[in-house]
């Protein structure tokens, strides 16, 4: 780190921090809410929504290899698990969409676990095989299930008509797309909360303290196989809600949907790697990004202002997003392993340095000088550091 | 019977392609303990490669040799270039870094070469509606026997470099012990690099078997095989080469037998669940498969 000028230092829970975070706040909090009361097109509703969607799959990947440090690419498996469940609860039992959330929380929870059980005793490699194999057969099972899923034709004309309470028009498409956003929303910050709470409680402390050294977290009394497993659930259940939400926005279910392959595994790995890996926002700033870029990326062979030559080069060439983003991923592991937002932070903290509070101490101790604390911003996330082997 | 050595002829066949696959897992995982999640997919860049040298007039046979030599000199670069100083900083960091190139391979081959549908490829072996043998009322078809034959030497040949080569050896000392390799004079860089170009050569072969029975290259072709390899390289100990080629075939023989018997319930569509039953299995009874030294499950 250059030394050329010292950061400022802020003493956490000082006036000046607790404004600096009321300012983060109300920026995202405009960001965020924002789109509520302006009046989009219903379109832009729609963007909204599935990056919603895709933040909160991203979300629960991040809680599992971002806190607890264990490698899935079988969540859209889970994705799909919850997709489904809404498309037969609605198709066949006709139920309010409304009421299939907690179905398909419940039901990814308990297939999560499930997968997590055999990988307990192993780490790494394991792991990732089984979910590998989950989202592997996942689109077969889901073809072969016909009585429940409908087959290879899935399951279409999913509505969820926004309740009259939302004051929003049924009958007007926009307003349906806007009622699809705001349940996104609801349940992206629901996730958002849950997860948060989780990594900054006691549980959260077992995780990362699973995820950085497992024998010596069961030595210090942490229930290394119970964690692993229920964040495993936990993960589950909130990508299989984001699922069910992305049922609803397709308004249909089908096994060749990308998201229910690998692919869709691998896609919510890739926002969640571009966003930062082990940090609360990264899934969300991820989602924009990644959804940003791809449309970006699928426009470049009309941008005008590209070379002739270079847009000749693209005619009948498929795949330049997918290329881009796994270009983004190899280059990311080089220069910013902890995505966009650990770069942010890395960036931010030579400029203002946030000095965690010293613990209250007990009395006989206070005599003892006090430490400054040069801990690296404990502030944020508690992170040591994912990337330890 | 008939039935069963029907199953056996055409499971030995896919399972050879299994046994090729896991074992370009394996050399390279005894090397560096990473799974190699792109070993498929350059598997099918080099399947493609020799797609497009073969429509230039090259015979097929000699384009996947070459196509083999190609899968060899891109695994040494990714190798060098981004496993080794990615390798660096961890694990994890390695893992995303081959999901990327996964995605990144999986996605090039069809911008390379403007490919949008499957492209026909002709077979390696005679593959007219007569070519096969008939042994106790079952076919077995010589691409079958071909595919297996193909395995079984390309094994032979890894087998001979491994013990009877210099290379070998050292092959063998990084991976038993790759803090005292370098002290006995190996340079283990490069060790690692030729392990991973020895990996992509035997994948590229497999590759292009499986284009040769397919008929054609796709950019999707190894997705399903690359599953079943990863399951057959678990079954055989992960770190045992012997120990592939066993799985391999034995994976493809199960396959098809219980897809076989089972037509309704299992059948083709459902395959894969064999090799997830046959990993939780491993997993819960011997985490060291079946060939597999206890070094690997090491927690």
């Amino acid at each position: 780190m250059a030394a050329a000028f010292k950061p400022v230092r802020i003493q956490q829970g000082s006036p000046v921090h607790w404004a600096l975070r009321a300012v983060g706040v109300a920026a995202m909090a405009y960001l965020l809410v924002l789109p509520i009361f302006q009046d989009l097109k219903p379109n832009q509703y729609g963007e909204l929504a599935d990056i919603a969607i895709l933040a909160l799959a991203a979300l629960s990947l991040n809680l599992l290899i971002g806190f607890t440090g264990q490698i899935s690419i079988g969540h859209s498996a889970f994705f799909g698990v919850g997709a489904y469940t809404t498309a037969a609860l609605m198709d066949q039992r006709d139920w309010t969409a409304g009421w299939t959330f907690p179905v398909a929380a419940v039901l990814c929870f308990v297939v999560g676990v499930l997968v997590g059980i055999p990988a307990l005793r192993l780490t790494g490699v394991y792991l990732t095989l089984v979910t590998l194999a989950l989202a592997q057969i996942f689109p077969a099972l889901v073809r072969k299930a016909e009585g429940i899923t409908g087959g290879s034709f899935g399951i279409t004309g999913l509505a969820y008509d926004p309740p009259s309470w939302t004051g929003l028009d049924a009958s007007d498409r926009g307003d349906r797309t806007k009622w699809l956003y705001l349940l996104a929303l609801g349940l992206l910050a629901l996730g958002y909360v849950l997860v948060r709470n989780l990594v900054k409680s006691r549980v959260g402390r077992a995780m990362v303290s699973v995820r950085d050294n497992t024998t010596a977290a069961g030595v210090m009394g942490v229930n290394v196989a119970v964690t692993k497993t229920v964040v495993f659930g936990i993960s589950a259940a909130l990508a299989g809600v984001a699922g069910s939400v992305f049922a609803l926005r397709q308004t249909q279910a089908n096994p060749d949907t990308a998201n229910f392959t690998i692919l869709g595994a691998i896609l919510f790995l890739v926002i969640m790697v571009i966003g930062g890996t082990a940090s609360l926002l990264g899934p969300i700033v991820g989602a924009f990004v990644y959804y940003r870029v791809n449309q970006f990326t699928i426009d470049i062979p009309e941008k005008s202002w590209l070379p002739e030559w270079f847009r000749d080069f693209l005619v009948g060439r498929p795949n330049l997003a997918t290329i881009v983003f796994a270009a983004l991923l190899v280059v990311l592991m080089f220069v910013a392993p902890f995505g966009i937002v650990g770069l942010a932070k890395q960036t931010g903290r030579r400029f203002v340095h946030v000095v965690p509070k010293p613990p209250a101490l007990a009395p006989a101790e206070q005599l003892a000088p006090a430490v400054d604390a040069d801990i690296d911003d404990a502030d944020s996330d508690p992170v040591v550091n994912p990337f330890a082997t | 019977m008939t039935r069963f050595l029907q199953y056996l002829f055409d499971g030995l066949s896919s399972g050879a392609i299994y046994a090729l696959l896991a074992l370009g897992l394996v050399i390279i995982f005894r090397g560096t303990s990473h799974l190699n999640f792109a070993q498929g997919e350059l598997a099918m860049l080099s399947a493609f490669f020799a797609w497009w040298l073969n429509e230039s007039g090259l015979p097929f046979w000699f384009t996947v040799l070459l196509s083999a030599v190609f899968g060899f000199a891109i695994a040494t670069l990714v190798e060098h270039f981004i496993i080794r100083p990615i390798g660096r900083r961890s694990t994890f960091a390695v893992g995303v870094a081959l999901i990327g190139l996964f995605l990144g391979i999986n996605s090039l081959a069809p911008f390379a070469w403007k490919v949008t549908i499957p492209e026909q490829v002709p077979s390696l072996f005679p593959n007219a509606p007569d070519d096969f043998v008939r042994i106790g009322g079952a076919t077995w078809r010589i691409v079958a026997i071909g595919n297996l034959v193909v395995t079984l030497a390309v094994a032979g040949l890894l087998f001979v470099l491994f013990q009877r080569t210099k290379l070998g050896l050292a092959m063998r000392a990084v991976a038993s012990n790759p803090d005292n390799a370098p002290l006995t004079g190996i340079k283990v860089g490069r060790v690692l690099m030729v392990s991973w170009g020895l990996a992509a050569f035997v994948g590229a072969v497999g590759g292009g078997l499986v284009a040769s029975q397919n008929g054609q290259v796709e950019s999707t072709m190894m997705f399903t095989i690359f599953f079943s390899a990863t399951a057959a390289a678990m079954l055989g100990g992960f770190d045992s080469l012997l120990g592939a080629v066993v799985a391999g075939l034995l994976l493809g023989v199960l396959e098809n037998t219980v897809a076989g018997y089972q037509p309704e319930l299992i059948g083709q569509e459902l395959r894969g669940t064999v090799s997830l039953i046959v990993i939780l299995v491993v997993l819960l009874v011997r985490p060291s498969g079946l060939f597999g030294s206890a070094r690997v499950e090491r927690v």
